[in-house]
């Protein structure tokens, strides 16, 4: 049982590669969907339950959804597939990384066994880590989450005022 | 270092090196930003799991939404690139080259 978590981190592991060496961006939109959803069961795995929830809807239902409709400026009438193209060797370096990396923490800094602490390690409360956690916004991080807010609320105006474009945007047309 | 934290450690590597080897699209640097940013998420709640600390729970979220911020960001700048250029070919981005 312990390892199926570590099955979780390596199918992460395996579409982050597919993200970052995709053939067209469709297919790493997908890479990327599939992958924050194995990062979701790794969370979930250790017992955050209410991070790994706030992940699917921000990460996954809010940023990736508007991803995927933007992948629609990427005007190719025939795009690239898996295979057959001249980017495989940019998946076989990073499986390599991968591999290297792994060897090298295995054998320089002895990575091995499992030694995850659960959520739960405390003993069994009422309210869990990550939901007492994140509770502390509203009682210290009070501040903290008025200017958090207050930046989203300017990046707002931020992107209203890049995408305007005509005569008086950022980026115009020469 | 356990298997754990290996996987967030190498998929950052990988995204990190996608970011600078991205051969034709924009949208492809954005998307390896955004497994950086996901891999960043799990690193940050992993450490007040691990160390049993519930306030330091307040930064994957505050990252967050920062990233979301980022992101959108990253997207206008996609858009306003695709409306002056036509599309969003690294190729096409050349006004400092001699």
């Amino acid at each position: 049982m312990m390892y199926f978590a570590f099955l979780f981190g390596f199918c992460f592991v395996f579409w982050m590669v597919g993200v970052s060496c995709n053939p067209s961006p469709y297919y790493g939109v997908l890479s990327l969907v599939i992958g924050a959803a194995f990062g979701c069961g790794l969370l979930v795995s250790m017992g955050g339950s209410f991070v790994s929830v706030v992940l699917f809807l921000i990460y996954l239902g809010g940023m990736l959804v508007i991803f995927a409709y933007s992948s629609a400026l990427v005007e190719e009438p025939y795009p690239a597939a898996w295979g057959n193209r001249g980017g495989m060797i940019y998946v076989v370096s990073y499986v390599l990384v991968i591999v290297g990396y792994g060897a090298m923490c295995y054998w320089l800094w002895s990575m091995e066994g499992y030694g995850s602490v659960t959520i739960d390690a405390g003993g069994l409360f009422v309210v869990r880590l990550d939901f007492s956690g994140v509770a502390w916004f509203y009682y210290f991080g009070s501040w903290l989450f008025l200017i958090a807010g207050w930046g989203l609320l300017l990046t707002l105006f931020v992107v209203m005022e890049l995408v305007r474009g005509l005569s008086c945007g950022v980026l115009r047309p020469i | 270092m356990t298997p754990l934290h290996f996987s967030y450690h190498s998929a950052f590597i990988i995204s990190i090196m996608g970011l600078s080897l991205h051969r034709t699209h924009l949208i492809s640097t954005l998307l390896c930003l955004e497994s950086m940013m996901l891999s960043l998420f799990i690193a940050l709640t992993m450490w007040p799991t691990q160390l049993q600390i519930p306030s330091l729970m307040l930064t994957p979220m505050l990252m967050l939404s920062f990233s979301a911020c980022e992101a959108g960001m990253g997207l206008s700048l996609l858009v306003a690139s695709s409306r002056t250029h036509g599309s969003d070919q690294l190729q096409n981005l050349n006004l400092l080259q001699c």
